[in-house]
């Protein structure tokens, strides 16, 4: 077991330094740089191509590279031209948002996909389960940024129960309990709609799970044995049911990131998928690249979860 | 086993390219739909839209007071940016116009200007100028937030920070340069800008290189920095400090009371206030996305925005919890013809007499043969409308009237052309160049919003019209960075570009139309050269001189066309029915501490 999650952690070093430079040579090639098409009247363009060579923009690019990657060795990500601040101290603003934005959907994701999946599975070919499947179906093919606004028209504006934009009200005390409420009153309507298209995945897995697990010798067993069906379902059936869940978890991790991009720009919720748009936009290469890496570090630790979590619930996987 | 396996991939793999060619393909016809759909519907419109259309001479810029004041109330300001403000708050930092926007709750400048933007007595200091000399008197009752006055020392101590070599910020330029001393400063060559002289406490003189009529519209820095705050943090790191980004600090009408990084500022009034104490107790700016502000005004969200996007205004005219403020935006969109090169190493343009749009007559064709009013009309209803002249219309002052500018006639155009050589010699429809080779000029237009596309398409087709065959750069739009990238770097394959440009509240147009890299045309001439000094020298201190120089160049570049005005615009602003006091642009004499509400709630729309 150790010799497997110590090997597969091993893999993934080359995997994050070939990611790191892909990243900084393609940030480095979007055309024009966060000083570019600032024609603006009251700045002089001489002092910005001053700046362009203070900071070393006209550096070749390995130049550029080794800079950076000095400084993310020793922690320091670089300075983000368009903040004027740290790029960690950004980051770290942001990165709380997304965290709980993304904690809000899974829980989201699970309340909705056991109770549909297990229904589903357990009365499989029946009405409830087709509407079911079907609701999965239509899942599967509506695009989350379609669904978001949609989403936010309907209960932000033309209801009105939700906030609709912003991760808090404005002039809250940090800290104070209405701070706290206010903040997870803003989850709620991003963390759902995302809820709502991420969770079709895991209620269909679960549903055909359960499904197969029903027909396994042992559930036969178990039914000989005298044990009543609810025994049966919630003891034997869910139980073995949930492990692929389980290992589905860090897969999960993954597709949050892409979905963070799309709500939080749609919902104003200032968070990394915001500053991910933002930063590319505005040419911010320090922050595109932090943000880049880290969601690719995220992918690669997701991957590494569910193949650890695989392994330990089916050790038929693990590598030798 | 492996081979059924190996097949299977084989069919999955087949598969996914299948789904992905069908989709590339689906994608080139819908969007060529699209733009024949678009085409369509601007020809049926042009027919019909003799009533949707709107003036900007119909808006007032200040609102109309509809009953009385309460005392105290709170105000929103919808800051309108689909991203997140930067937070650099300090005049002396901030780059950004998100930044700004907030900033001007808290902070002003010392200096305020009239509708003419000229330098007022009426600001926290008050000036005179004596020869290269101009003192500054802040006035006794200015304090910064603290309590603290502000005086010269603070007002010094911004010009050395924004003049230190660490600087980082982007204000340092022509207007600081023009100081004596300051280079010498900048290059680390002396320890204090001998320009400057602090002579009491709440008075300073500083001495300028050059004294121009520019000098008192917006080329003096009029923004302190708090010396007593800042003295004990290295410059470099001034800009991501606490009291930049977490305290701000200014002497303005509002305190700064809570930041969400990003999203809100939230102020209370400042009861010091040296032009007395405001009418609202509290004021909230926020970020509100461009798609959602309507519904932001119609829920009572917001009581007034920083812009409104214009192409939402026809559906929204009659919005009634609403006032539409409406002025001349100063800024106007613009077609560039490349006609030579920025010799970086001499710091100058250079003109290509080979150029492919060189000859005159070619541009001035060009310009003929566009029928912008069409455009204004039927893309923007009414609310952009044809350009003359390359001084727009906010500086009335310097706008020339009188002068048409080059109208639609498409006759004229094919005249021009015929004259000068262009002429189809093989027979297809299209002209040849003088030397009887194919012409095909590329044009360069940046993408951004539904009407980029057929605007583009529909200036390709009036010059199709008179026989000139021009296409997109690369057949496609150009993305914001692509597009300034390739235009500053003189790309060959551009020929002609659309553009925007802001002007500054001081009318000098040698940034963008001298000797300057930001002359993007690299376009210049001696008679060009000489008008536009002389609008900036002793003589042109004289209004009607200067105002006679500027016609001349107006004139001249009507002549010459290195680039032609297509479209002037217009900012329209709602602001809540509940909202007193309020005016947008520039020397409203309305300000900030007066801005007040009749009612506690906003009113909203039914």
């Amino acid at each position: 077991m150790w010799k497997f999650t110590v090997r597969r952690i091993l893999i993934m070093i080359p995997q994050i330094i070939l990611l790191s430079v892909l990243v900084f040579i393609m940030a480095k090639m979007m055309p024009g740089d966060a000083l570019s098409g600032m024609v603006d009247p009251n700045v002089d363009p001489e002092r910005l191509d001053e700046i362009r060579e203070n900071l070393g923009w006209n550096d070749p690019w390995h130049i550029q590279y080794a800079d950076w990657v000095g400084g993310v060795f020793q922690g320091d990500l670089g300075q983000s031209f368009r903040f004027k601040m740290p790029v960690t101290e950004i980051i770290g603003q942001r990165i709380v948002n997304t965290f709980w934005l993304s904690v809000a959907t899974l829980v989201f994701t699970y309340l909705i996909s056991i109770p549909l999946g297990i229904t589903s599975g357990r009365y499989n070919d029946s009405l409830l389960d087709q509407a079911i499947t079907s609701y999965t179906y239509i899942g599967f093919a509506t695009p989350l940024f379609i669904f978001a606004l949609v989403m936010l028209w309907v209960f932000g504006f033309m209801l009105g129960w939700f906030p609709t934009s912003g991760s808090v009200a404005p002039g809250l005390e940090p800290g104070t309990f209405e701070y706290v409420m206010s903040k997870i009153y803003h989850l709620i309507l991003p963390a759902f709609s995302m809820a709502l298209i991420t969770t079709v995945n895991t209620v269909q897995y679960l549903r055909s799970e359960i499904i197969d697990t029903k027909q396994k010798d042992f559930i036969l067993t178990a039914r000989a044995k005298g044990a009543s069906e609810s025994r049966v379902y919630n003891r034997h059936i869910l139980r073995n049911s949930l492990l692929p869940i389980a290992a589905f978890f860090g897969f999960e991790i993954t597709g949050l990131i892409g979905g963070t991009v799309f709500v939080e720009n749609i919902f104003g919720y200032p968070g990394m998928g915001q500053l991910f748009l933002e930063s590319i936009t505005l040419r911010d290469y320090s922050v595109v690249t932090s943000v880049v890496l880290l969601f690719g570090i995220a992918s690669i630790l997701g991957a590494l979860l569910s193949d650890i979590i695989l392994s330990l619930v089916d050790p038929r996987i693990r590598i030798k | 086993m492996t081979k059924t396996s190996l097949s299977k991939l084989l069919f999955a793999i087949m598969l996914v390219m299948l789904l992905a060619l069908a989709a590339c393909g689906g994608d080139d016809s819908e969007s060529e739909n699209a733009d024949s759909g678009n085409n369509d519907s601007t020809n049926e419109e042009s027919g019909a839209d003799e009533e949707g259309l709107f003036s900007i001479d119909d808006f007032s810029n200040i609102k109309t007071n509809e009953g009385e004041a309460i005392d105290g109330g709170s105000f929103t300001y919808g800051l309108v940016s689909d991203t997140a403000f930067e937070g650099t708050l300090n005049w002396n930092f901030y780059s950004g116009n998100p930044d700004a926007e907030i900033i001007q709750w808290f902070d002003e400048p010392l200096l305020t200007w009239d509708e003419t933007y000229v330098y007022t007595q009426d600001g926290a200091a008050t000036y005179e100028l004596d020869g290269n000399t101009v003192t500054f008197t802040i006035r006794d009752n200015v304090n910064w937030h603290d309590g603290e006055p502000v005086t010269a020392e603070d007002f010094a101590f911004a010009h050395e920070v924004i003049g230190h070599p660490d600087y980082d910020g982007i204000r340092y330029g022509t207007d600081f340069t023009n100081i004596e001393g300051m280079e010498a400063y900048h290059e680390g060559e002396a320890d204090s800008i001998s320009g400057i002289e602090v002579i009491d406490e709440k008075t300073i003189a500083i001495t300028y290189k050059e004294v121009t009529p520019s000098l008192l519209s917006g080329s003096l820095w009029t923004y302190p920095l708090a010396k007593h705050i800042f003295e004990d943090i290295p410059v470099a790191e001034m800009s991501s400090s606490d009291a930049v980004r977490k305290n701000p600090i200014g002497f303005g009408p509002f305190e700064v009371d809570e930041i969400v990084p990003g999203e809100s500022v939230t102020f209370t009034k400042n009861e010091d206030y040296w032009r007395g104490e405001p009418n609202l107790d509290e004021v909230t700016v926020k970020v509100v996305s461009p798609t959602t502000v309507v519904n932001e005004l119609e829920s009572g969200g917001v009581d007034t925005v920083s812009s409104f996007p214009t192409d939402q205004y026809p559906d929204n005219a009659d919005l009634e919890n609403v006032e539409f403020l409406g002025n001349v935006d100063r800024a106007f969109t613009y077609m560039g013809f490349k006609l030579g090169t920025w010799d970086a190493d001499a710091g100058e343009v250079v003109p290509d007499p080979n150029a492919k749009m060189a000859n005159k007559n070619l541009r001035q064709a060009m310009w003929h043969a566009v029928d912008n009013d069409a455009v204004a009309d039927n893309f923007y209803h009414g609310l952009r409308w044809n350009a003359t002249t390359l001084i727009p219309p906010s500086h009335p002052e310097f706008h020339d009237e009188s002068n048409p500018g080059r109208t639609y006639d498409v006759d004229k155009a094919n005249e021009l052309l015929d004259e000068a050589g262009y002429e189809d010699v093989d027979g297809d429809g299209m002209r040849e160049n003088p030397e009887g080779e194919e012409l095909v000029i590329n044009f360069a237009s940046m993408s951004g919003g539904d009407t980029a596309e057929p605007i583009a398409n529909y200036y390709i087709q009036s010059w199709e019209n008179v026989g000139l065959k021009v296409e997109l750069v690369d057949g496609r739009l150009m993305e914001f960075n692509s597009f300034y990238d390739r235009v500053e770097a003189d790309d060959p394959d551009i020929d002609i570009y659309q553009g925007a440009w802001g002007v500054g509240i001081d009318i000098d147009p040698r940034s963008l139309w001298g000797n300057s890299v930001s002359n993007y045309t690299r376009w210049t001439s001696e008679e060009s050269e000489r008008l536009l000094a002389e609008g900036v020298s002793d003589a042109a201190f004289d209004l009607e001189y200067r105002q006679e120089v500027y016609n001349e160049w107006q004139e001249l570049m009507v002549e010459e066309v290195p680039a032609f005005p297509t479209l002037y615009r217009s900012v329209v602003v709602p602001v809540n029915n509940r909202v007193v006091n309020y005016g947008i642009g520039d020397g409203t004499g309305i300000y900030l501490n007066e801005l007040g509400v009749t009612q506690e709630d906003p009113i909203v729309a039914e």
